[in-house]
């Protein structure tokens, strides 16, 4: 990244930190390539695919398409922040548990996805579960893995 | 993404002052969706983003106002719309509307003054409001002044807004509303994958009494280069019961005022025969609300 134009401090999976950004950067970029959390990843680049996703202020927002300077104060959580102290949450070990992925590049995005769902809607139909997920893409088609993980995860109670 | 200035005001007289109408290297920037697509693909290089999220605060609530009409304010994110109670009561077919619009994280991010700034013709909301007779208010240097989404969306990607305006909010009339026994549908057809942009998009509302429809909206969106209105299927509709026959009729006019476009979608014969039969669709699947 070239250009930092100012800093900004934010809360990043529970921490305080700080990073030199420039204003034309993404959060997406600032989270990969300052912190080194490379859970989330670029890959439509355009809002499309959820590969991206990140939570902000405890609303998930696709990183590709949101400045990093927009970030300032707030709070920003990513993947990495779902297990805790090596124990995986329940809907990381569901996913696990019914093969919701294989190439797994998507996983990041259907997990933070996933749980913001549950978090609203605890025991959510198939069709909620489509439509709420409608935004992530996976180019392996473990579509069908994934409704079952999250369903197996909503049907179990949470241990977090 | 080149690189460009960003200023965070705080106030709407502020950021008024930092845009200007002279000046196409400087734009406001909402929830930035629609930009950062554009800046990406670079079709856009900015030399200055005016941030309007600092005033999310004052331009961000949905409320109901004194004569009973629904504001939606120009910071609302989508998702807001989404969840709003009110916006359920008084206008459900934005709620409805708001479920295949998008995804989730955009409809977190994205602003209803950008959603109609944007004036992209494949979008949703600019058909639904107009269908909901919508007024548009914004500011500018000298004052507010308030468009139908009509005067406001002037083309493909045109908008009547000057560079240094902006969008501070709609105002869908009490006499749009639920509650004045107005009912609407807004159906969308997607020809490849479902999250692809419309092929068509029709916007109906109508009041309805004594098993009669009057005062009938019909707006096309996505097929035409701008949401577009289809008066005389408005005329035929309206004093008619929506039978089988009338709907026929309606959809046969709306193909012949309204002036198709073709692009990636659908040619432009495909769409108007997407539009005669699906205002019909539109219009049951509006009566099924009442
Ligand atoms: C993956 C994806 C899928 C999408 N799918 C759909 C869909 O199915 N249906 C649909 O309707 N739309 C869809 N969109 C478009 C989306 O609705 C727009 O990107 C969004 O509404 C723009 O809002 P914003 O606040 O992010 O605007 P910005 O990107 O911030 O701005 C867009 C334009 O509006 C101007 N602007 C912003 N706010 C104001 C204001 N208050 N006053 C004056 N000018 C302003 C900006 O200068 C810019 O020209 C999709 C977008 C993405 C990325
Ligand atoms: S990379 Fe951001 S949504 Fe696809
Ligand atoms: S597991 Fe490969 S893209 Fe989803």
């Amino acid at each position: 990244m070239t250009v930092a134009n100012r800093t900004i401090a934010f809360t990043l999976n529970g921490a305080p930190v700080s990073a030199a950004i420039g204003t034309h950067h993404t959060l997406l970029e600032v989270v990969r390539d300052t912190f080194g959390l490379n859970g989330a990843r670029e890959s439509c680049g355009q809002g499309l695919c959820g590969c991206c996703t990140l939570i902000v202020n405890g609303q998930s927002v696709s990183g590709c398409l949101y400045l990093a300077a927009f970030a300032d104060g707030t709070d920003v959580r990513t993947v990495e922040s779902m297990a805790v102290e090596g124990k995986l949450s329940s809907l990381q070990q569901a996913f696990i548990e019914c093969g919701a992925f294989q190439c797994g590049f998507c996983t990041s995005g259907f997990l933070l996805m996933s749980e913001q769902l549950l978090a609203q809607n605890p025991n959510p139909s198939e069709a909620e579960i489509r439509n709420y997920l409608s935004g992530n893409l996976c180019r392996c088609a473990t579509y069908p893995e994934v409704i079952r993980a999250v369903r197996l995860a909503a049907s179990r109670p949470q241990e977090r | 993404m080149t690189p460009f200035e960003l200023l965070e005001p705080q106030t709407l007289p502020e950021a008024l002052a930092l845009l200007s109408d002279d000046d196409a290297g400087i734009r406001p920037i909402g929830g930035g969706t629609a930009l950062m697509l554009m800046m990406k693909a670079a079709v856009l290089a900015p030399t200055r983003l005016v941030s309007l999220r600092g005033l999310q605060g004052t331009l961000g609530s949905i409320a109901m106002t004194a004569d009973g009409a629904l504001h939606l304010g120009g910071l609302a994110s989508l998702s807001a719309l989404e969840h709003s109670a009110l916006v359920a009561q008084h206008a459900p077919v934005i709620t409805r509307a708001m479920t295949h619009l998008s995804n989730v994280r955009v409809r977190n991010v994205a602003t209803v003054g950008g959603a109609l700034a944007h004036a992209d013709p494949h979008m949703d909301l600019p058909p639904v409001l107009a269908a909901l007779d919508a007024r548009v208010q914004i500011a500018g240097p000298l004052g507010t002044r308030e468009l139908t989404i009509d005067e406001l969306i002037s083309g493909y990607y045109e908008t009547a807004l000057k560079r240094n305006e902006i969008i501070t909010g709609v105002q869908i009339p009490a006499s749009a509303g639920r509650a004045a026994g107005r009912c609407a549908a807004y159906l969308k057809c997607t020809t490849r994958a479902a999250d692809d942009w419309p092929a068509l998009g029709v916007a109906v509302s109508f009041l309805y009494s004594n098993r009669t429809i009057s005062d009938a909206r019909v707006v096309i969106g996505a097929a035409t280069d701008r949401p577009t209105r289809a008066r005389a299927a408005e005329a035929l509709l309206s004093q008619s019961m929506g039978d089988a026959t009338t709907l026929q009729k309606a959809g046969d006019a709306l193909a012949a005022e309204v002036q198709f476009t073709t692009d990636a979608q659908g040619s432009a014969a495909y769409k108007r025969q997407l539009a005669r039969v699906h205002l019909g669709r539109a219009v049951n699947a509006a009566l099924a609300q009442t």
